[in-house]
Formats: C-alpha cells, structure tokens, sequence
C-alpha cells in the first residue's frame, strides 16, 4: 500500500447495490459498526451521490438499473471514484452472461479499483477504499496543477 | 441639518435607514452568492436533484401548487363545494339573475316591512 499525502478531508461514499445478493452490502455495513469503524478514518457514507467522493458498487447490474447507474455516476461531482465490490461487479460472477444483466459495471461506468470475493472481507473493503483515496488526492493534484496553468 | 424625526412613538430617520438598507442587501448578496456547489458542473446531471437514480421528472408534473395547500379543505367541504359549483355557470346572465333575485327578495324584506 502507498502512502496517504494528507488526510485534508473526509472521504464520503456513497453505496449503490445494483441488484446484489445483499452479502456485499452487509460487509459494508460491518464497516461501520464499532468492530472496524471507518468513520474514525473519515470515511463516512452518505445518501446522495451529489455530496460523495467514491461510488460503492455492488452487484452485477441487472438490465433495469444500467440508466440509473449512469445517471447516479454522473451525478457524483469530480474528481471521483469508483469502486466495486464484489465478484458480481467485478465479472458478473455467478449472473455471468444472463439474460438479464447489464453488468459487469466497467460495462456502464470507468471502474477504478476492485475489490474481488464473494463477499470480500471489510478489511479488503477498507483497503479498496485507500487506494481510491490516492488516486482522488492524485486526480485533485492533476486539476490544481492545470487550474494553476489555465492561470498563467 | 437634523433630518431625525421624532415622533411620540419613537424616531425615524432616512440615514439610519439607508444604512441597514445597505449592511442588511450586503448580508443577503453575501448569501445568495455563497449559493450551490461552484464544483457542479452546470448543465450536467450533477445538478439535478437525485431520485434514486430516476430521470427528473418534468417540472410542471411535480410542481406543488398553491391550491394543493387547501387539499384537505376542498375535501373535506366536497359537499358544500359541489352544491356551491352549481351555481357557478360562469354565465353573465345567471349572475344577473341571481343579483336581479336577491335583489328583489332584500327590497321585500326592507321596504315591505317585514
């Protein structure tokens, strides 16, 4: 793992479960509870994609709900990221090639890390949710970087 | 030039008017351009309101009219309103009539000594 540059402010996620078997999303929520704790970290989720930083995905995205994912992607402001988490999202998992799945997610939306098992553990959760982190920080560099050039 | 205006009530003057006029339009100019996320890009989804995912809705089917307010009034009053629209063609000549009426009927009452 590398390393965080600052911790200039709290990571808020936002979870979207695209017609998952609910295993992944009871691991997010164990994320929160006193055992794991992310919100010591600043990692705190919230309930629209409007005030999040990371989309939390999980489930292979059934037909119904592709516009929506879009849509919810989209309303998410930059710089942003995306993380799915989960088999199903990943590859479609046990839903690979039916009829009704729109999915995996990087089918729909620029996937950004990915967080493989059927369910993963909090802890890899956790970790996915770093990685993210650096790459927002690195993302916010990016665009500082070219506002201060647009500047000059 | 004293422009104060006292009165038995207390004191007016345009001075002191004209200076909460500008601190308080300062106060409201400093909030309204405080407004929205400067970070959402205007014309995207990103500023449209989230509905679970859902397109937004056209205004007009959504919009909450001043008589929607009155909901449970009109309801509960249904029996009085449907009597009372009845009345109300929207027919110039039957007002005329109903005034000609109650006209009639309020002479009866005052002239007629009864």
């Amino acid at each position: 793992m590398g390393k965080l540059d600052s911790f200039k402010r709290a990571l808020w996620v936002f979870h979207l479960a695209t017609g998952s078997c609910n295993a992944c999303d009871i691991e997010i929520v164990a994320l929160l509870t006193p055992r794991y704790d992310v919100e010591r970290f600043g990692i705190k989720l919230v309930g629209s994609p409007r005030h999040a930083d990371v989309l939390l995905v999980t489930g292979c995205v059934v037909r119904p709900l592709a516009d929506m994912v879009r849509r919810v992607y989209e309303q998410v402001p930059d710089p942003k990221a995306v993380i799915v988490v989960g088999n199903c999202g990943a590859t479609g998992g046990t839903f690979y090639d039916s009829y009704n799945v729109a999915g995996p997610v990087n089918e729909i939306i620029p996937v950004d890390v990915y967080v493989p098992g059927c369910p993963p553990r909090p802890e890899a959760i956790i970790d996915a949710v770093v990685k993210a982190w650096m790459k927002l920080e690195k993302f916010e560099k990016e665009l500082e970087k070219k506002h201060r050039g647009g500047e000059k | 030039m004293d422009l104060t205006l006292l009165t038995g009530y207390g004191f007016w003057n345009p001075l002191l008017w004209l200076a909460f006029l500008l601190i308080f339009g300062g106060i409201s100019y400093f909030l309204w351009a405080l407004r929205g996320n400067p970070a959402y890009k205007p014309g995207t989804e990103q500023v449209k309101p989230f509905i679970s995912g859902n397109p937004e809705p056209a205004k007009d089917l959504v919009h909450i009219r001043a008589r929607h307010i009155y909901w449970g009034f009109v309801e509960g009053l249904r029996g009085y309103y449907s009597f009372a629209r009845k009345m109300h063609t929207g027919d110039v000549r039957d007002y005329a009539l109903w005034y000609l009426g109650v006209g009639v009927v309020v002479l009866i009452l005052l002239v007629g000594g009864i």
